[in-house]
């Protein structure tokens, strides 16, 4: 998992807290402000739609399982409760189990050459990483 | 300790150390810690010694990094191009925690350059064309070198042409079963398909930089790349490893139609075989991008694990959450490509 909200605030608030060395003054200094600018703005990006994006991703794989675990014998005991807790750490917990119980799928389909759930699979994967990925804008290179 | 002692304290080691070294009395002058990666610390200093002032670059071990490297290799890469290849002379050499607490080494300084962001737009502007030509006939000339005769040779396995892929794979494969604090099924699923459709054996065995992308070179703003740097994941291999990552789209500065931001992949890649001596064939790049995605992730993931667990270094952060977010596109997007195109 890609280090949280509060983890990514609080390193920028522990690397701006703490008094720089003289001879980290100037261009590492300089660096240091634009990456805690660039982390600020990766989290106004994920806080737009973290929990929007995890429990569209926990149903995809949910629903993945539902259909075709049967099959390869793939199938969570508590048959992948839906989620209730809305929090990111019960969403990320739930996504885990479910990435786990998937990635045993994949290997079982892929073993059996089943070709089309295979694609289905990959295109899965496909749009959960287009729906996580952070999209920032270029800037100018620091003089 | 205050922090302007320390400061001071880390330019008297400094100087303590270089006199010693040199056995003559040196003056360490304008020490400053620039951005150079999170896998070593970088500073800049003057070091005066018999009236004469020469610019050095100090490049000290992390107390945590990004990746986990060894400085002798990295020093020894640079031993083994400088003179050949724009490449800085390294000078001292330090393998233990000695007097700057941790391990280390010194090397000139190429004054004069820059190095783009890889979050910069058009980076090289007018000159990236030229700056594209002198990057991939470089790297065909690091391809062409025999690393019999080469310094790196003592500290590096050659790997036999049939297993480079095998070696690499299995490396980064451990990096992400070491570090991963979630499951990753995208990267999961490209690591088994990198084996069960492997590449050709390599046409010969090659130093290959490890890391050879826009942002780790220095250039002049006048088409002329002044220094290759940091060397630190250097090894033996297939010299397509490098090829492939350096037209990885992460480096490519927003610009789908030119790799890392300079020209395109057909004229680097014809360019690379004039310099280099060797093929590239199509299916063999294919494997290699694809697996520069899972080096990518496995790189991402130990920044991210890192970072989390209680650093405050901002590039871990960064890396583990921007480029690792990156990289799972980039791969989910290849890796369904390549079955399309008949990957088993």
């Amino acid at each position: 998992m890609t280090p949280t909200m509060t983890d990514l605030l609080n390193g920028c608030i522990l690397s701006l807290a703490t008094p720089p060395r003289p001879e980290d003054a100037g261009p590492f200094a300089v660096a240091r402000f634009r990456l805690a600018a660039m982390i600020n703005k990766l989290v106004a990006l994920e806080y737009a739609d973290a929990a929007a994006i995890r429990l569209w991703e926990n149903d995809a794989l949910r629903a993945l399982i539902a259909e075709y675990g049967s099959r390869y014998g793939v199938q969570p005991d508590d048959g992948g409760p839906a989620d209730r807790d809305y929090s990111l750490p019960a969403l990320d917990a739930s996504n885990a189990r479910l990435r786990l119980w998937v990635i045993r799928l994949h290997e079982a389909v892929e073993r059996a050459g089943d070709a089309a759930l295979d694609r289905k699979i990959l295109d899965l994967y496909r749009e959960m990483a287009r729906r996580r990925e952070l999209h920032l804008p270029p800037f100018k290179p620091i003089t | 300790m205050s922090s302007a002692a320390l400061g001071q304290a880390l330019g008297d080691k400094l100087e303590r150390y270089l006199s010693r070294q040199w056995g003559e009395r040196v003056a360490v002058r304008e020490l400053s810690r620039i951005p150079g990666g999170a896998s070593r610390e970088t500073y800049r200093f003057d070091a005066e010694v018999g009236g004469k002032v020469r610019g050095m670059i100090l490049r000290r071990d992390p107390v945590v990094g990004l990746i986990d490297t060894d400085r002798q290799t990295e020093y020894l890469a640079y031993q083994s191009f400088h003179g050949v290849l724009p490449v800085p002379e390294p000078l001292l050499l330090e393998t233990k925690d000695s007097e700057l607490e941790r391990p280390f080494f010194i090397m000139s300084r190429v004054d004069g350059g820059m190095v783009p962001s890889v979050m910069n737009l058009h980076p090289y502007g007018e000159q990236a064309s030229a700056i594209g030509r002198e990057l991939f006939t470089i790297l065909g000339r690091i391809a062409r070198c025999d690393p019999a005769e080469l310094p790196i040779r003592t500290c590096v396995e050659a790997p036999s042409p049939a297993d480079c892929w095998r070696e690499a794979l299995d490396g980064w494969q451990q990096v992400i079963e070491r570090d991963e604090r979630h499951p990753q099924p995208i990267v999961r699923a490209a690591i088994r398909r990198l084996r069960r459709n492997p590449p050709k054996p390599a046409q010969k065995i090659s130093v290959v930089h490890g890391d050879y992308r826009s942002g780790n070179f220095l250039h002049d703003g006048r088409g002329h790349i002044l220094a290759v740097l940091d060397w630190e994941m250097a090894h033996l291999g297939d010299a397509v490893e490098d090829l492939a990552w350096c037209f990885d789209p992460l480096w490519n500065h927003f610009d789908d139609s030119r790799v890392a931001g300079t020209i395109s992949e057909t004229e680097a890649i014809a360019i690379w075989e004039r310099e280099s001596g060797l093929h590239v064939d199509p299916s063999t790049l294919a494997w290699w991008k694809l697996f520069s995605a899972v080096k990518g992730c496995a790189i991402w993931t130990t920044s991210g694990k890192e970072f989390v667990a209680g650093g405050s270094d901002l590039v871990l952060g960064f890396a583990g959450t921007y480029s690792a977010r990156r990289h799972d596109r980039i791969m989910a997007d290849l890796l369904a490509r390549l079955v399309e195109e008949g990957w088993s």
